[in-house]
């Protein structure tokens, strides 16, 4: 396995990060090496240094894409702790849709939903399957799903809907993969009433979120703590600009917004916390 | 050690014998059914590491039907098929339908051990990996409590930093009436 110097550390993490935010320091040597040896070797490195330069030469940005896909965490499953997804189903989803219910019968619901940062699409299918349970005939409502990734690989998983046996098998029950998926060769895939539902594609939570519009719940569960202190600052607070005035927002289970974000203000309900605008 | 149970599914009794024997030999446990229907019998009563089918077997439940049945039991029951050389296709359709490796008759045994060594090691990887999963969650809600609460605490006293700093620095009363006023709001807390 090719050796990195921590000359070339500071090097390729400050690549890292300038290119997706992600933020390494120096202990995380060993990270480097295991996810990034595949592509220095494929690229015919002899040397860190030398993969530092055919990456930023490469302006097809095809290395770039592969980094980032092997250093993002995709680290996620259907119903992952099961509390977020109670809490839209029994307090958020029927407050909302009482909220944004219509007078006119003509006139669809609409319910706009993010997930910053999907990964593999567990999450986002999972939010689906909740609204499919919760609501049955989704003929009256204007449901906008939306899943961003950062990782090419990771919006292309999740955009096929399909699932291998691993991914499968961990968090969800039986009657949810009977009743939502149907097998595919070695693999499951989500049907496609629940696949209609959702819209996956790739996006940088640095970047600034113009042209988003407006969410009524934002999910942004375990991606911020990959990030600097400063910029889960500016993420949060990008996120309050996009979330409606009594919009949601749903964040890992061991985070908290204490000293990133004043506008938001937590608020409990059985077990699990959501945040709202002040 | 091999501690994996498999169900062997053959209708030929010499066959049979012979993988139970060398099955057995090589410390695997072994059940073997006569064909497709006690084979189904057996899994709805119990549970499999592996299960070893012929493909063409009489009666109602062949070497499909069966994967078909076991794979609904559970996933993690690893189904190989066993099929004469002039039907591989077949053997590529189940595995298709999520068998995970096929021998060709005769079985050369070397070969079948190999293979259930392999499906040995997988399960192991995938039980660390469950194990270390079930750990991290562990941690994981017992210190989402911990900063949920502490989150929510952290609010409330925020909250009320917020109205003394509204009532100290409320210039339509006296300095006596905001102190006095803080302090009750401090002690009706």
């Amino acid at each position: 396995m090719l050796k990195i110097t921590s000359e070339e550390i500071k090097l390729i993490t400050k690549y890292i990060y300038d290119i997706s935010g992600i933020y390494l320091d120096e202990s995380k040597k060993y990270l480097l090496e295991t996810r990034l040896n595949a592509i220095a070797e494929e690229q015919g490195c002899t040397s860190y240094q030398d993969f530092y330069k055919k990456v930023k030469a490469d302006a097809s940005k095809t290395i770039e894409r592969k980094i980032v896909d092997a250093i993002s965490t995709n680290e996620t499953l259907f119903f992952r702790d099961t509390g977020p997804f109670q809490l839209l189903q029994h307090k958020i989803f029927p407050e909302l849709i009482d909220a944004r219910s219509t007078k006119t019968p003509s006139l669809k619901t609409n319910l706009k939903i993010w997930s910053a940062a999907s990964s593999t699409g567990q999450e986002l299918y999972s939010v689906a399957i909740v609204l499919q349970e919760l609501l049955g005939d989704l003929s009256k409502y204007a449901i906008k799903l939306l899943g961003t990734d950062i990782s090419d690989a990771a919006v292309a998983q999740a955009s096929s809907g399909k699932f291998n046996k691993f991914e499968i098998e961990r968090g969800l029950a039986r009657d949810k993969l009977t009743k939502y998926f149907t097998p595919f060769g070695q693999t499951w895939k989500i049907n496609d009433q629940i696949r209609a539902m959702v819209n996956f594609r790739k996006f940088n939570l640095m970047l600034p979120f113009a042209g988003l519009g407006k969410f009524d719940v934002v999910l942004c569960r375990n991606v911020a703590i990959y990030f600097t202190l400063e910029d889960r600052k500016k993420l949060f607070n990008k996120i309050a600009d996009v979330l409606e005035p009594d919009g949601y927002l749903i964040i890992g289970s061991t985070e908290s917004l204490t000293g990133i974000c004043p506008r938001f203000i937590p608020k409990r309900h059985l077990r699990s916390i959501f945040y709202q605008l002040k | 050690m091999n501690t994996m149970t498999i169900l062997v599914a053959d209708d030929d009794p010499v066959i049979r014998k012979l993988f139970e024997k060398r099955l057995k030999n090589a410390g695997y446990e072994v059940t073997v059914a006569v064909d497709g229907i006690e084979a189904a019998k057996l899994l709805d009563a119990t549970t499999f590491d592996v299960v070893i089918t012929d493909l063409v077997m009489p009666g109602e439940i062949g070497g499909i039907e069966l994967l078909k049945i076991a794979k609904e039991k559970s996933v993690d029951i690893e189904v190989i098929v066993i099929t004469a050389h002039s039907s591989v296709n077949t053997a590529v359709d189940a595995m298709k339908k999520g068998a995970v490796d096929y021998l060709e008759k005769p079985v050369n045994f070397d070969e079948l051990f190999l293979r259930l060594e392999k499906i040995a090691e997988v399960k192991a990887l995938l039980k660390n990996a469950g194990d270390l999963r079930e750990a991290m969650d562990v941690t994981e809600s017992s210190a989402a409590q911990t900063i949920q609460d502490l989150e929510i605490v952290n609010s409330n006293q925020q909250e009320l930093l917020d109205q003394l700093e509204a009532i100290l620095s409320d210039s339509r009363n006296d300095e006596y009436s905001r102190i006095e006023q803080a302090l009750h709001l401090l002690e009706s807390r």
